[in-house]
């Protein structure tokens, strides 16, 4: 299938030079700049993975026959003779010391007699297939389907080394924030917008936290000197920054379970410091607690001091629970790996929470492969 | 230097930034504006022609139907554009099944669309 959508690109990449020759010729621009446009946007595709190699392509020729203005797409490729007068394509793939002796099969002359010597020339290398197809790509000096793209590549392990440096550095506050969630993708991700606040200010305090939002932030005030944590007691207090305060010295969870609890709703409390206690022990190195802080971006005033305040007059005002939406639109414009389809619709319809519709001519974006679609029928629990 | 001009939300689709093939056009005319090879508005219709073919294509040269199941995490309809999140969505089609954790899809009104 990657083969037929490689092959769909290629028909239209084709059909828009064809096209804009026109245009080209009455702009009086010339062919050369139409040959460097479609010598380009190919290699972009092969970079990108969204061409393979092995496909027909019926418009190497044109290259070849810059005068030729009625292209026929019926025509098969002939010959690897044609590729070599592609001076562009070429030179954007430098020949590979392995290549040297053999042609470069660019796409279209998918000759197995290269393929299929696994042992034969000692250029290539050993006798596996996927060394072969290793050596093929090296030959052809064009990256396989199977490469990566590089623009999303590159791209991906920043978003991944984000996320892991949230958790890390997030655990903590987090879980006082989310009552019902335990996933440590949730705590990462309702910290948000408030955390932003006490981010910068930690970073320009170098691990030290000047209490600025307000509440009492327990976990913030625990990670660091006992110095700190003193001058954060007499700071906006409320009771259970001395139960932490204890658990935090003792570094154990069963601590806060002893303290009484002074703000009398919620119980669930107790669990989410016994969570605490547990992810204490990560922040009673100041120099993780920097190193953890430094990589979160989004970051808020920590969630068990605002709970704190919170409940102990009314239920909890859930201000979080959007967060992890805003966070995931944000991570999603970060990474360009985002899962994607895009298409048409004739129809979209619900019935309570269960959504229908019909999709056509699309083309998804997923797990790094282009798949196209002429029709597509949805059904979504929402 | 960017192509100084505002596309449809249909055609930017095909552009759109995750389509590898609009991409890739995108960045290569970028590329030679931006050195001068070509002027924008010379630009400018290598994309409406590209939108053109590439609808053409999807309409004609694809025949695959595929089947879309997943949680509806956010959905939203702006613009004759409807916008859909999906979490842990299966796509199944002929010769194969594609599973993501989180998706999005763009779909435009098909009834719109006779340019």
């Amino acid at each position: 299938m990657a083969n037929n959508v490689s092959a769909v690109y290629i028909h239209v990449l084709d059909d828009v030079i064809s096209k804009v020759r026109d245009e080209f010729i009455n702009y009086g621009v010339g062919e050369g700049v139409l040959n460097e446009l479609q010598a380009l946007w190919e290699v972009k595709m092969r970079q990108c993975g969204a061409i393979s190699g092995n496909i027909e392509r019926s418009a190497l020729p044109k290259n070849a026959a810059p005068i030729t203005p009625v292209h026929d797409l019926n025509v098969p490729y002939e010959g690897p003779a044609e590729e070599y007068e592609t001076p562009t394509a070429e030179m954007l793939f430098p020949p590979t010391p392995l290549q040297t002796p053999i042609q470069t099969p660019l796409p279209g002359t998918n000759d197995p007699s290269m393929y299929n010597i696994p042992t034969g020339p000692s250029d290539y290398a050993p006798s596996p297939i996927s060394d072969i197809r290793n050596s093929i790509d090296l030959k052809a000096g064009r990256p396989g389907s199977y490469m990566p793209p590089s623009p999303w590549m590159s791209q991906r392990p920043l978003g991944v080394d984000v996320n892991v440096a949230y958790d890390e550095g997030r655990e903590e506050p987090d879980r006082g924030s989310s009552h019902q969630h335990a996933t440590q993708d949730f705590f990462m991700n309702s910290s948000g917008k408030r955390k932003r606040d006490d981010y910068a200010s930690h970073i320009n305090s170098g691990g030290y936290i000047p209490q600025q939002d307000g509440s009492g932030d327990v976990t913030i005030e625990l990670s660091l000197t006992q110095d700190v944590v003193s001058q954060v007691k007499t700071s906006s207090i409320v009771q259970d920054q001395g139960t932490a305060d204890s658990k935090f010295l003792s570094k154990k969870a069963e601590p806060a379970l002893m303290l009484p609890q002074h703000d009398g709703i919620h119980d669930e409390y107790d669990d989410l410091f016994h969570l605490q206690g547990v992810a204490n022990e990560d922040y009673n190195t100041p120099g993780d607690h920097v190193e953890l802080r430094a990589a979160t971006p989004s970051v808020g005033t920590p969630k068990p001091s605002k709970n704190d305040a919170g409940e102990d007059d009314e239920p909890p005002l859930n201000e979080d629970d959007d967060d992890e939406l805003d966070d995931l639109d944000q991570e999603e414009e970060e990474t360009n790996t985002q899962h994607l389809v895009l298409a048409l619709f004739d129809k979209v319809s619900r019935t309570k929470s269960r959504w229908k519709c019909t999709l056509k001519d699309g083309i998804m974006h997923l797990n790094n492969r282009d798949i196209l679609f002429n029709k597509a029928t949805g059904e979504f629990e929402f | 230097m960017r192509l100084g001009f505002r596309p449809t939300s249909f055609s930017l689709k095909y552009r759109d930034q995750r389509s590898s093939i609009g991409m890739c056009l995108t960045e290569t005319l970028d590329e030679m504006v931006s050195t001068g090879t070509l002027s924008p508005e010379l630009a400018y219709q290598v994309l409406v022609q590209f939108d053109k073919s590439m609808t053409e294509a999807l309409e004609t040269q694809v025949k695959s139907k595929v089947s879309v199941k997943g949680h509806l995490h956010t959905y939203r309809f702006c613009d004759n554009v409807w916008t859909f999140i999906l979490q842990d969505a299966v796509f199944k089609s002929e010769d194969r099944l594609e599973q993501v954790k989180r998706v999005k899809i763009v779909a435009c009104d098909s009834k719109l669309l006779t340019q």
